[in-house]
């Protein structure tokens, strides 16, 4: 059972990578990342389960709290150079 | 099975660095770094090295992908043509990449018992550390007890490289409110940040204080603290983040945590013992054990988790214009 399930996260994470490398926007990316971190948080619960050590749960935990901070960083970056969120930012966001 | 996921995931970090080589735009590089990350903590969370795999998720999923992207801020987002032929360089990589496989095939098989590193000390660290020390972790036991001084090293290491960012970088104190005046649309940004912000500290407390039982302790506590403090400045801006948590404050705790180590170390001498010497902190060597990595362990979360702050302010600091990160 969490071996069929561990199987299937890792296909989803290869294609994830796919999309993550061939784009063609940053937007695909920042998707791709974050669905990836997402398949991660399953797959180190599953892991955990599969080999009998429920503490992994706390890595799991780490993940879901600090990982989404890097994506919207990479947000914040783009947002603020090429000024797609213009109407968030100040006005001098377009550098 | 394990054998699977360990070839599948080890093939995805290779296609994930293959990757990183061949992508130009250096923001797409910052997110497949993190996919990188991520891939590496699985593996490590398979190998069955839990503490590395928490240190691996609150470094490189979080932090360390905020520093590149907070360089890549300053910089240029994309990579420049290289002005030299990279033949040099490849051969090199090929030769030493050869010479690290001949050497492997040298070394013990996978997960042997014989192995030497397995037999030198590793099972007196085994075999005394739920008598001497009393913790069901081992490796804290090893990192904050058995090998202190290293970890000291450590410690002091990490103060020395924010000290030399500090000392590179500095501190570049902006007119206030030159920021965040157009900014009420974040909204989702800041409830969300509201949200975790409380969340990812106390997270940050349990890593630091259930280090002892589970994985986790100082570093990684520090790591996260530091986290919650960024995704605050990523919501509310630098200056907001300043009021919280000024830089000069920053300074003192970075220096803190390593005199909170080194003074254990010089109690435990003053109380009859060697230096880092726990067990004559308390009447029961074993509680003076868990007393004595308690404290290493929060001066070392409170040294990471300013050094890192520094870092972050260091760059973003730099900024000319509003906005962060």
């Amino acid at each position: 059972m969490y071996i069929v399930v561990s199987v299937v996260i890792l296909i989803s994470i290869t294609m994830g990578l796919v999309r993550a490398y061939r784009g063609p926007t940053l937007y695909d990316r920042v998707m791709a990342a974050n669905m990836i971190g997402t398949l991660t948080v399953l797959m180190v619960s599953v892991l955990g389960f599969l080999t009998g050590r429920p503490e992994f749960l706390d890595i799991a935990l780490v993940y879901v709290l600090i990982s989404f901070v890097s994506t919207i960083a990479v947000l914040r970056v783009s947002a603020n150079r090429y000024g797609t969120a213009r109407d968030d930012a100040t006005g001098s966001a377009q550098e | 099975m394990e054998h699977l996921i360990n070839i599948v995931l080890l093939g995805l970090l290779m296609l994930a660095g293959f990757a990183i080589v061949r992508t130009k735009s250096l923001l797409a590089v910052a997110m497949l770094t993190s996919i990188y990350s991520l891939l590496s903590a699985s593996l490590f969370v398979v190998l069955d090295a839990v503490d590395v795999a928490l240190t691996e998720a609150a470094i490189g999923a979080g932090i360390s992908t905020i520093l590149m992207l907070a360089a890549i801020a300053l910089t240029s987002d994309e990579e420049k043509a290289p002005r030299h032929t990279p033949l040099l360089p490849l051969f090199v990589v090929i030769a030493t990449g050869a010479a690290l496989i001949y050497g492997t095939l040298d070394m013990p098989r996978f997960g042997d018992p014989a192995a030497p590193a397995h037999r030198h000390v590793a099972p007196t660290y085994l075999q005394d550390t739920p008598t001497a020390i009393g913790i069901p972790n081992v490796v804290t036991s090893v990192l904050a007890s058995y090998r202190s001084y290293d970890t000291l090293g450590e410690v002091t290491v990490i103060f020395t490289a924010g000290t030399g960012v500090l000392a590179l970088l500095g501190f570049r104190p902006r007119r206030r409110n030159t920021e965040d005046t157009g900014r009420k649309k974040l909204v989702i940004l800041r409830v969300v940040a509201k949200l975790f912000f409380p969340l990812i500290l106390l997270f940050a407390l349990y890593v630091l204080f259930h280090g002892d039982y589970g994985p986790g302790g100082g570093f990684q506590a520090g790591v996260i603290f530091a986290t919650g403090f960024i995704l605050y400045a990523l919501a509310f801006g630098l200056s907001n983040s300043q009021q919280l948590i000024p830089h000069q404050l920053l300074y003192v705790m970075a220096a803190a945590g390593v005199l909170i180590y080194g003074l254990v170390g010089i109690a435990s001498m003053l109380l009859g013992g060697k230096f880092l010497e726990y067990q004559v902190l308390a009447n029961d060597p074993v509680t003076g054990q868990h007393v004595g990595i308690l404290l290493i362990e929060t001066g070392v979360a409170i040294t990471v988790a300013a050094v890192v702050l520094i870092i972050y302010y260091g760059f973003v600091s730099r900024r000319p214009a509003p906005g962060d990160i």
